[in-house]
This record gives structure tokens, sequence and C-alpha cells, in this order.
């Protein structure tokens, strides 16, 4: 896989390239915005690992360069990288859909293994949100008080989807049968009043749209 | 004996002339706005009037200062600026305790008097020093003159001093000498009531001590508290930029370690690592924690952006209303923030609620913060819960708390902040 990593910061940018080469991607790194845009009009990545704070300011130029990645070029992946959540940043970023974009903090790294899982997804055009971010989407999305109706394990699922993780790997996480699973994603869908559809992206929409609207 | 025709003799007379007027002005300004105002004190705008008038005779005082500066070289320094405050009541509960708007009241009536002097020291020196210096030429010329019969009944023309006809040459000239000692004298007669009326400008239309003292305090207790402000702010990005790279840094680094040993490494050496890996995660998130209770980033986008971030990572549910037209200053911001978090954490911990409600909102140039819940009440400001801290933080910037909690609840918490500090 392709991948060019935006990040100012010399030591973090040098370590995630030399830790994805390992993987055997391929890494561009970049320092701020406009050498992202430079970059990926010399070759479109499969994804784009952007830090949210970059110079000249150090407050939103990242976010503002994946935005305008994803509006010129949809089928580039984008991962935002960054210290820490905020709303904003994840409204903004999944204002045009969730479809091969993902929002992780940056201590993700450290367990390389899911972070090469989440770069793969988003360069599918899946969906890797932090658990932070859906901890932070469902604090909202409690407002409407809809969520009340789901039992703890159905909203654990909901998280886990809504991070975009297969049913499989859901299973996984709980150590049950994928049967299992789907059954309590049938049950969510019936209390949230959403239409079970066939294909994870479509439903991690859902449950996003879900998780925002309320 | 070069003073009647030295620059600084003829600045202190125009100063006599010109400021004559501005008194009288002075003067009348007073008598028609405490007529006004004490003619309309049983009707609800005489207060209001008075306490306009106070501080517009700071006007006055300007102008004076600005004659005084122009005219006679003295730089009166000015007094500090009228702090209006905000709402009608601030506003005329200060005009009224205005002391620089008392004290130029003061100038105007005490500068009445010193005024007439002056008029009348020009007058005495100047215009009769003159008037006696010309009289042999108004003599030649038959003007201004008296018609008298003296004792021994001859009709004669000319001033009359004590019985005495001024109309022989030697007499007349006396009286041209007369003239010169006055003009002689007159530079120092205007000078001693100009400086009279310096005096007065001085200490009535100066700085006041503890007046000046207070915007003194007011002003650095406003930089203290921004640069407190700007300098956790920067704490934050040298920890999240330094601190925090460096440890996800060392993460990848034993991440790396781990994946090139592969299958190689021991049982121990596995754990080892493993473990490593695990403190670097968990100082990386204790970092962040302690981050956000210093300055928390979401903050640079705004109050709205900062509150909305807070409440999502709470366990029970807030609505949030948000009425922001104009964005208040980073330290009342960040004020204004860990208010609500404080709030916030003492709602989870003791009111037992299960909902919230923040608002916040802009009303004459101040902050109003309103923290709610439909917990069980009885929270007081010694109860221990970090409500004395708050108070203590909003007094940095005058702002004021109010708590309403009866036993049965609910809590309502409202905090007044200025926009700036």
């Amino acid at each position: 896989m392709y991948i060019i990593i935006a990040e100012d910061s010399a030591i973090l940018r040098d370590g995630l390239a030399q830790l994805l080469g390992l993987r055997g991607h391929r890494v561009t790194t970049v320092g701020d915005a406009a050498a992202l845009h430079a970059a990926v009009a010399e070759e479109p990545p499969d994804v784009a690992v952007i830090d949210i704070r970059m110079p000249p300011t150090h407050t939103d130029e990242g976010l503002r360069a994946a935005v305008e990645l994803r509006r010129r070029l949809p089928a580039v992946g984008v991962l935002l990288f960054s210290q820490y959540v905020e709303t904003r940043f994840v409204d903004t970023l999944l204002a045009d859909g969730s479809a091969g974009v993902g929002y992780l903090l940056k201590e993700r790294v450290v367990d390389i293994g899911d972070f090469n899982d989440a770069l793969d997804r988003v360069a599918a055009g899946g969906t890797a949100l932090d658990p932070e971010v859906v901890t932070q989407l469902f604090g909202r999305g409690r407002r409407s008080d809809s969520l009340a109706a789901l039992t703890p394990r159905e909203r654990e699922v909901l998280s886990l989807m809504a991070e975009g993780r297969t049913n499989a790997a859901i299973a996984r996480t709980f150590v049950v049968t994928e049967r299992a699973v789907e059954k309590h994603i049938a049950n969510i869908f019936t209390k949230l009043g959403l239409a079970a559809s066939d294909t994870d992206h479509r439903r991690v929409l859902a449950v996003l749209r879900y998780l925002q609207s309320s | 004996m070069r003073a009647p025709i030295a620059r600084g003799t003829w600045a202190e007379l125009a100063y006599v002339i010109l400021g004559a007027p501005l008194a009288l002005l002075g003067v009348a300004y007073v008598l028609v706005c405490g007529l006004l105002g004490a003619g309309l004190a049983i009707t609800a705008l005489g207060i209001p009037i008075l306490a306009m008038a106070i501080p517009a005779a700071r006007w006055f005082g300007r102008i004076r200062r600005a004659l005084v500066r122009t005219l006679l070289g003295e730089s009166v320094p000015a007094p500090a600026a009228f702090h209006a405050g905000q709402g009608l009541f601030a506003r005329t509960s200060a005009g009224l305790r205005d002391t620089t708007g008392w004290r130029a009241v003061a100038y105007l009536m005490a500068g009445l008097p010193v005024t007439l002097l002056g008029l009348s020291a020009v007058v005495v020196t100047w215009a009769w020093g003159l008037i006696a210096l010309t009289y042999p030429l108004q003599h030649a010329l038959g003007v201004n003159q008296l018609t008298a019969r003296d004792a021994d009944g001859v009709i004669r023309h000319g001033f009359l001093l004590g019985g005495l006809v001024l109309d022989t040459y030697p007499r007349l000239l006396l009286v041209s000498v007369g003239g010169v000692v006055l003009l002689l004298l007159a530079p120092w007669a205007v000078r001693a009531v100009v400086l009279l009326d310096r005096l007065l400008v001085r200490s009535l239309l100066g700085p006041d001590g503890a007046a000046q003292r207070i915007a003194d305090l007011r002003r650095t207790r406003a930089l203290a508290v921004d640069d407190a402000a700007a300098t956790l702010r920067r704490i934050e990005r040298d920890l999240h930029d330094g601190v925090q790279a460096s440890l996800v840094a060392l993460g990848m680094n034993l991440t790396m370690i781990a994946e090139t040993l592969g299958g190689d490494a021991s049982e121990t050496t596995r754990s080892l690592l493993t473990t490593a890996q695990t403190t670097a995660k968990d100082a990386i998130r204790e970092l962040r924690n302690v981050v956000r209770s210093i300055h928390p980033p979401a903050l640079d986008d705004g109050l709205d952006t900062a509150i909305a971030t807070l409440i999502a990572r709470g366990p029970i549910p807030v609505s949030l209303h948000m009425d922001i037209t104009q964005r208040p200053s980073p330290a009342i911001e960040t004020i204004a923030y860990f208010c609500v978090a404080e709030l916030f954490t003492n709602v989870i911990k003791h009111s037992g609620a299960d909902h919230a409600t923040v608002e916040i909102s802009q009303r004459d140039g101040h902050l109003r913060v309103r923290v709610s819940d439909n917990g069980h009440g009885g929270a007081h400001l010694d109860g221990g819960t970090g409500l004395r801290g708050l108070l203590d933080r909003a007094a940095t910037v005058d702002g004021t708390i109010d708590l309403v909690s009866p036993p049965a609840g609910p809590t309502v918490v409202t905090i007044n902040l200025p926009a700036q500090p």
C-alpha cells in the first residue's frame, strides 16, 4: 500500500514511516499541508495519514487539508491523526459521509496491528474511528434518549460498529459466534428504527447518521 | 524688567482671557445639571441625569488640561478613564461614585472666583496701566478727563486723584510713570493668579491617588490574568508537541523492537515489551488528561466547541444552549470553561441528577453561565465540592456566582463574568 504521512513532528513522522515500512508499505513523508497537496498531486496514495495540527497556525490545517483532499480525490483514503478528540473535527470530517475516512488518536500507532487494520479499512473505502471518537458521538447521541432502549451488550456492539469493525471482528472481541453478533445488530436496527442493509459500509453510514443527527 | 515682553507673559494673559468663558460655561453646566437633577430627583430621571452629568464634567477638565498644556507648557497627567460598567444600575452607581468627576465639578466651582480674580488682575494692571501710560496723549486729545473746579475756583480738565487735578505736564507725566509701574507689575499679578489656578488644576483635574491605584491594579490584574491564560496555553502546546510526541515515538520504537524480534524473543522479553508498551500508552492517556485540566485544546476553537466536547464525554445527557455573538477574551473563556467543567463534575458526583442543562449567554457585555440539574439539591458553597474554588476563580475577574439549591432540588448555579478581565 502507498501511504503519505503529513506530520510536522519529525520524531513521529520518521518513526511512523519506519514502522509502516517494516509492515511492507511504501511511505512518503511531508511536514505541512502544502507539501501534502504537492505529494498527492505527484502520486495519489491509497491512504493519507494527516496530523490535524500543522504549521503555520497549528490549529486545524490538517483537517482542512483532509476535507479538501476528500473533495478533490474521493478515492484517496484519509486518516486523521490527532493528539486529542474534538467533536467539531469529527463533524467536519464526516460531513461528506464516512467512506474512506478515519480519525485515530496518535497513541494508537503503538498497537501497530490495529493501526494497520485501520489503514486497510480506510484504503478499502471503509471507516476507522477511534473508540474515544465513538464515545463522544455516543455522548451526544444520548441526548435524544433513544439509545436507552439498547441493552449494554447491544451498545457495545453499536460502538464497535461505529468504529468500523466487521461482524467477524466483533464476534472475536466478545468471543461469540458471528450469528450472535448478527442477531444483536438486527435488534439494534429494529430498536433504532433503521432498516438493516447488507453491506458493512452502509451499516456504518447508518449508525453514524443516527449518532450525528441525534 | 523684561517680564512684560516675555513670551510666557502673553501666554498667561491669553490663558486668563481664554479660560474665562470656559470657566463661566463650566459653572453654568454645574448649575444647570444640579438644578435639573435636583428638580427631577422625585422622578426616576433625576438621579441618572446626575450620574451622567458627573462623569461628563471630566470633559471640562480635559479641555482645561489642554489649555494648560498648550499655553502654559505644563502637562498635567489625565486621571484614570471612567469605568462605567454595564447596565443602567451599574452605570448610575459608577457615575455617582466617580471621584474624578466630582473633583472636576469642584474645580468648576472653585474656578469661578479664581477666574474673576484673574480678570480683575488683568483689568487693574494691564488695562489701567495702558490707560495711565497713554494719559498725556489722551489729555492732548481731550478724551477721558473730568471737569472740576479747584480750590481757587478755576475750572480745570483732567484726572482727579484725591482732589488733585492732574492736568499740568509734570502731573501728566507722573500718571504715565504710574502706568509704567502698573504695566511692570501686570505680569506678576497675572502670574500669581495663574499659579493659583495651576495648583487647582493639578490637585483637582490630575490623577487622584486612590483612583489611579485602582485603575493601575485593574489594568495589571487583567494583564496577569491574560498572561496566565497564555502561559497555560503554551504549556499545553509544549506538552502535546514535545512530551506527547516523544511518548508516542517511544511506544512506536517498542513496537518496532517487538516486530523486529518476532519469534526470536523469549517469553520474558515479550512480556516485558508488552508491559513497556502498555506503560507508554497509559502515560500518553494520563498526559492527555493532565493537558485537558491545564488548557483543553478545544478551547482554541471557542467556548461552544470546548463545552460540547466536555459534555459529550460525560456520563449523563446534557442540553447545551449557547448564545454568544462576540467571543470573550481567552482568559474569560478559560475561566468559563473550567467553571462549567467543575459544576458538571459536581452534578455527576453529588447531585444524583440524570439530566443537566448548560446555558451560556451574553448580555450587556457580560458572559452568563448557568448550569442546572434535576438532582436532589442541597448544595452549598462550603460543602467541600469545589464551589468555593469556583468562587475564587471567578473573583479574579470580578465575576460573581449565584447558587440556588433548595433541599429537594433542583440546583441552579449562575456565574456572571465580564467579557474582558
